[in-house]
This record gives C-alpha cells, structure tokens and sequence, in this order.
C-alpha cells in the first residue's frame, strides 16, 4: 500500500513536470559579437533595449562574447554546428560564409515584420549584405574615411583647413605649405594600406574586379590614384605612421605632428583618451581634380543569423530589438558608432556643435557621396589586399618605383585569382 | 587492524595470483601512462590521420572533402609561395640550428666557470628563454622600425665613428702598454686584464677628449638619420642569402632559443670529469687543445640532443612570422609552418584545408629526414 502510493506520487510528479516544461524553459538564443569595450555597450544593449521586449514573448537571451580572432571562432563553429544563434558578420568576410550556405537569408523575416523593413535600413549598408539578391544580415552600424585635421597646425601655418570643396590638388597644396619635414611636421600621415588609399583609387574610377574575376591595376584610374597617394610620401608632403613610431593614422595625429589624416569615426574614442586637448574637425575626403568624385569605403556589422539554428524566429526578434530605432538612437547619442537606419539622420544629435558630432556626420554623408564600395574583396580577403599593401610600402619606403611595384602586385593577384 | 589484515593477505599469497608478476607490473606501467597515451592516441596520432586523409581532399570545412588524390600535392609545387615557404623554412632552420648551438655551447662554457655570482648571470642569460616569444617578438618589432632603436644606434655610430674609433685605438694602446709593464716587473697580467682595462678606458676617455678638444677628431651631425629598412623589404643580404627581415627573425630566435639549449649544455659540462682535463694539463695540452679534445668529444650525447630539438624546433618556428604580420612583406618570412596556418585561416576568405595539410605533411616528412640525416652524421 504505502509503495504505491508513492510510485503514485513519483509519476505525479513527472506529468507535471512534463506538462510544465514548455511553459517555464525560455527559448534561449545565444548570442555572440567581439570582445574589448564591446562587451559593455552590447551588455548594456541588451539588458535595456532587447530584454524588456524578448522576455515577454519567452526568449531567453545569451550573450557570449569572443575574445579573440572572432573570425575564425565563427568559421570554426559554423562548421561544426556549435555556432550561436546570432551573431555579428563583418563585411569583410562575410561574403565566403554567405556562398558556403551557413548564413540564413532575412528577405522572408522582414516581409513579415512589424517593426523592421528594408527600406529602414541606408541602402547602400544593406547592399554590402546582398548576396545574389538576398540580404544577409542588417548592419548595426557602419563607419567610412574623412579626412581628420589638426587646427592649431593650419593656424600656425596661416593655412585655410581643407574643406569639402578640396580636390587632390587643392589639398596637397595645403597641406605642402604646411608641411616642415627638416622639423618632423608633416602635411599627413599615408598609411600604406588598400584600406586608406582604396577610396582614392575608387574616387579615379577603379573597379575591383573586371567580368572575368580578375584585378586589373594597369587601369588609368588605379595608377593615377597609386601616384599620388605614394607620391604624397616621396615628396615629403606626407609620411608614414610607421616613421613617427605609430602603426595607424590616428595615432599619428594624436602625436601633433601631421597635419591630417584619413580615418573613420572610430579615431573620436581613441582621440579623446588619448590626445584630449586636440583641436580637430573633419571633412569629407578631397575629390578627384578631373572627374570632381569622391571614393570611399564602408566598414560595416551585421547582425546576422546560423542558417542552422534552431531557434531563428526567436533570435531575429532579438535582432530587430538590437537594431531598433530606440536602440540605435542610443548607441548614437552616447557617440558610439553610426547608426544604420535612414531616419537618424535628422536625429538632433547631428546638429550638436561639438567636434565630435559633426565628424560623425560626416562619416555619417561619407556613405552616400561618390563611388563608395564595401570594404570587401569577394571570395579573396586578405589574399587580394596584401600584394597591394606590400606594393605601396614598397613604394612609400623608397625600394621599388611604381612600375616594379604594380607590375609585383598584379603578378601576385593574379595568382591569388586564378586558383 | 594488523591482525586482522595479516591472513587476507596469507589468503591471497596462497592462491595462485591472476597475472603474472611480469604483467602485473607491465599493467602498472600503462595505467600511469594512460592519461598521457590518451592524449597522444586522440590529439596526435588521430588527429596525423586525418591530416593526411585531408591532403588527399578538397575540403573548406563547409562542404564535403571531395577526393582528389595527389592533386595538392602536385598543386602545392607549383605554387610560388609555397616553394618560398620551403626555401625560407630550410635556410632558417640550417642558420639557426648552427648558431644557436655554437651560442649555446659558448655562453655555457663561460657561464660553467666558479666565480663569485656566476648564478646571476646564468639566470640572467636564461630570461629570453622564459619571456614570452609574443613580447620579445613586439619588442624587437620596435627595435628594428625605420625610426627604432637600431637606426638610432646606427646614426650614433655614423655621426661619432671617428671619436669611437680613437676611443678603442687609445683604450687597446694603453692596455697593452700597461699589461707590458706588468709582465716586466713578472707580475700574472693577462691580457684582458680587468683593472687595468678601467685604468686604459678611463685614460682613453680623458685623451679621446682632449683629442676632440684640439679638433684632431670630430663629430659629424647628419641631416637625415640612418634609415636601414630591417623589416618591411625584400632585399636580401647578401644578394644570394636569406631575405633581411627573415635575418632578423634569425637573430631574435637565436638569441631566445639559445639559453634553453645553454643549460642542457652546462648539465653536459658538470659531468665530464676533472680528471681528464688534469691528465691533459699535466701532458702539456693548451686550453684549446682541451677543448678540442676533451670537451667536444664528451658532449657528443647532449650536442645530438641540442641539435636535434634545435632542427625540429626551427623547422616548426611560427608565431615570430605571425606577430610580424604587416610589418614585412609575406614572401620575405613566410615559414612553412605560416604557410599551413595561413591557409587554414585565410583573412575574410573560406579555409584551404587540402593544401594546408598537404603542407602540414611536408613539413612532417622534411623534419623526419633532416632528423634522420643529422643522426647519420653524428652517429658515423
């Protein structure tokens, strides 16, 4: 008798236990970005913007950060099923995990939702995320080059700064009157990298890849731009972070020693630990002298999802609370990155008279002005950058003429193309 | 307790025991080594067997490994890098192993001497081997940087040579004037005399002064600093040897590598015996002569170890080519071992694993025979 009033009591138990599992247990949707001082803003993000409006709908969010080499972290667990349910995508190399079918595509999701449309989003950010006509992921932000300037170094100079009418031209001369090599100041700090000097090339009309998949770095526009951004080093207008001890060009404008710089908003935080008593402001970058365009860059994060999640509803409704108006808006105004949405373009954030608002405006128009590309090489990545970067240090250090180094450059590429 | 424990153990010596003593103690020895051969079973051996089932495949850990054959291997030949990769890794570990073992032997016959505080300098001399080769690798990136420390010294050099060179006449002159008087007076003075050497360079000094005083020499201030490119070039030096920035890798890692394989050298040293170079100094046999004879012969057994650990070592060198980075063209320092890592995690582009673990193992079989031949040599 007694026994079976406890089996009795035992099975009792596990029926309710089964029936009230689906009910207590959230769907947890694990989510994972880079390390550093990401961690604190995306902390913060979620427990402001995304908890209070997931947790009512059941979901359960995780948030894992990744120390270190988050790329490859990503591709290894992408490969072997542990990856988490959403997580950022940098355009640089997204494109490989997008063909190779690990990365869900959205169109369907945003038909559907209430809250984010494709029309929300910048377009030119959401094209860096299209692949064969589907987007892939939503940006969470975005940056791309300006040129930053040192004030008290025109003042001293008696130098108008540069502005937006600058072309090549009109810039260099600026900057050659300003420039003192015999005194270690100079006009601006070249770093010898396709990530800075690809903007130029894009502003002379550069394209990246011909129909057949090859790079052609004989086009006049390429060359053109490859001349002047060297020549900027050789005729000691400029000079290379590297010689001032530096290994960007941030650095190098927080040592008061160049005149200018080109970078992207994230030169404001470092700025603004580092060289806090620097008067600086920013323009967008020179245009080219004959066909008066601009080039530049975009460097941006999605948000995207594992296409073998198992839990891709619930965590694309933590992707529209991590990308909604309200969350962008706040990421923003603390002046941490660029928004992705359209509307917050008239946020009065913009309007702001401190140095930093108004360089991030221009970051902000830097999006939409020119022949402005991803920062992205399709299936190549690195491989395709660094027969280009070792081809303008080679330049910039003196060692090889311009004609040896594109000639090095396009033998290396087309190595790295054909295979 | 004892009482009670005593006819078990009767009982069990009575019967006859389920293994023999041999196998029992054979068990013993795998059951401690178990942990250990699991690891090695799990992270090695399987881990070599799928390496060279990958090298037989296309794979880029997203699709299915599609069977291709020797194709990676053909393939692998003909890609320039590759071959560079070969080269370098070759060159480095031939250099390397040669210097850090003459290095090596030279600090630990210097520092097998008794001499008051002789500890301090052998833990000193063994710091590079215990920093981390990230640090020293970001140091010495410093050091050798266009505006870095080397070029400083350089112009240094250049701007003052003529002082610094009358500097070392005069020091030499002196020396040796004084060392002279010594011996005249038939007082021991070797000729690196250690007081006498402070007495010479401080008189040197006063006179290089004096000499610069009266423009007899003089400095020359340079317009432009020394610029010596040391990383980010593909010269070589000279014309037929190794790339500039894979010397100075060579450099560093000599000058981390070597104190490890410094102490394996001192435990050889302390054990040869004093006899034997008694023996030798009562037959008359000079320093060199001992050394020649002596002590090269009896350090054959920790010399093979040394160079052994030296090749695979070298052979395997990775993560100073990685720190580099940027900073010097891939071509001028890539490694094998960078080759394989760079292919399986190419920047912003999908993995290449067939030709990375076709590579993996190259490197394998090449440290196998250079491994073995060093052995035939050593052993003939």
């Amino acid at each position: 008798m007694r026994r079976s009033i406890g089996s009795r009591l035992v099975l009792a138990w596990i029926v309710v236990a089964l029936l009230a599992s689906p009910t207590l247990a959230a769907t947890v949707v694990r989510v994972s970005g880079w390390g550093g001082t990401d961690i604190a803003i995306v902390e913060e993000l979620i427990s402001r913007f995304v908890k209070p409006v997931v947790e009512k709908e059941g979901i359960e969010v995780k948030y894992e950060p990744i120390a270190e080499d988050f790329a490859g972290f990503l591709t290894n667990s992408l490969s072997a099923g542990t990856a988490p349910d959403l997580f950022y995508m940098d355009i640089f190399w997204a494109e490989p995990l997008i063909a190779a079918g690990r990365i869900e595509p959205l169109d369907d999701y945003l038909a559907r939702s209430k809250v984010l449309h494709k029309q929300d989003i910048l377009p030119n950010l959401l094209q860096a995320f299209t692949y064969k006509g589907k987007v892939y992921g939503i940006p969470k932000d975005f940056n791309t080059l300006a040129l930053f300037y040192n004030k008290d170094l025109f003042d001293d100079a008696g130098v108008a700064y540069p502005n937006e009418t600058d072309t090549w031209d009109t810039l260099v001369a600026k900057l050659r009157k300003l420039s003192r090599p015999q005194e270690g100041i100079y006009g601006v700090a070249a770093t010898p990298e396709f990530a800075r000097f690809g903007a130029f090339a894009y502003a002379a009309g550069f394209k990246l890849f011909d129909e057949k998949g090859r790079s052609d770095l004989s086009q006049p526009g390429f060359v053109e731009a490859f001349r002047w951004y060297t020549g900027l080093v050789r005729d000691k207008v400029g000079v290379l972070p590297a010689d001032l001890g530096q290994g960007w060009g941030g650095g190098a404008l927080a040592t008061e020693k160049v005149g200018a710089a080109f970078e992207g908003a994230w030169i404001l935080g470092f700025l603004r630990d580092q060289a806090p008593n620097l008067r600086y402001g920013a323009t967008l970058l020179p245009k080219h002298p004959t066909t008066k365009q601009r080039g530049n860059f975009i460097y941006t994060v999605s948000w995207s999802i594992n296409a073998a999640s198992k839990v891709k509803q619930a965590a694309f409704k933590v992707l529209e609370a991590l990308t909604s108006p309200e969350a962008q808006q706040w990421v923003l105004r603390r002046g941490l990155a660029l928004p992705s949405r359209a509307a917050l373009l008239n946020d009065p954030y913009f309007q702001q008279k401190s140095p930093e608002a108004e360089a991030n405006l221009i970051v902000f128009r830097g999006a939409s002005d020119g022949n402005v590309q991803p920062f992205k090489f399709g299936k190549y990545g690195d491989a395709w950058m660094r027969p280009v970067n070792e081809a303008l240090s080679g330049v910039m250090t003196g060692e090889l003429t311009v004609e040896k180094a594109l000639q090095q450059a396009q033998k290396a590429l087309d190595e790295v193309t054909s295979r | 307790m004892a009482a009670r424990a005593a006819p078990a153990g009767r009982r069990g010596a009575l019967r006859r025991p389920l293994l023999t003593e041999r196998a029992q103690e054979a068990l013993t020895a795998y059951a401690f080594l178990a942990p250990f051969l699991f690891g090695l079973v799990v992270f090695f051996a399987y881990a070599f067997v799928r390496t060279v089932y990958f090298s037989f495949t296309r794979y880029d850990l997203f699709h299915p490994p599609q069977w291709v054959g020797l194709d990676n291997y053909l393939a692998i030949f003909q890609e320039p890098r590759f071959l560079t990769a070969l080269a370098n890794s070759l060159t480095f570990a031939a250099v390397v192993t040669t210097a850090q073992t003459v290095f090596a032997l030279m600090l630990a016959l210097v520092l097998n001497q008794k001499l008051k505080g002789i500890t301090f300098f052998r833990a000193a001399y063994y710091m590079p081997s215990v920093t981390s080769s990230i640090v020293i690798t970001l140091i010495f990136i410093w050091l050798f940087q266009r505006t870095g420390v080397m070029n400083y010294l350089l112009t240094l050099a250049a701007t003052y040579w003529q002082m610094l060179l009358a500097f070392l006449a005069l020091t030499a002159l002196v020396q040796a004037a004084l060392v002279i008087a010594e011996r005249r007076r038939h007082l021991p003075a070797s000729v690196l005399e250690p007081s006498l050497l402070v007495v010479a360079m401080m008189v040197a000094a006063a006179a290089t002064a004096g000499l610069a005083a009266a423009g007899v020499v003089r400095a020359f201030p340079r317009q432009e600093p020394v610029i010596i490119t040391w990383l980010n070039t593909r010269r070589r030096f000279p014309d037929w040897g190794a790339p500039i920035p894979l010397e100075a890798i060579m450099m560093l890692n000599t000058w981390t590598t070597a104190p490890t394989f410094m102490l394996l050298y001192l435990a050889g040293l302390q054990d040869i015996p004093r006899e034997l170079y008694e023996a030798a100094s009562v037959d008359g046999a000079t320093p060199w002569q001992q050394f020649r004879h002596i002590t090269v012969p009896q350090l054959r057994h920790v010399s093979f170890l040394v160079v052994t650990l030296g090749l695979i070592g070298t052979l395997q060198m990775f993560d100073q080519v990685a720190i580099i980075g940027d900073q010097a063209p891939l071509e001028s320092v890539i490694t094998l071992a960078y080759y394989v890592y760079n292919n399986v995690f190419p920047g912003g582009a999908l993995p290449r694993i067939g030709a990375a673990s076709a590579g993996a193992v190259i490197l394998a079989v090449l440290t196998l025979v250079v491994v073995l031949i060093q052995r035939k040599v050593v052993e003939r």
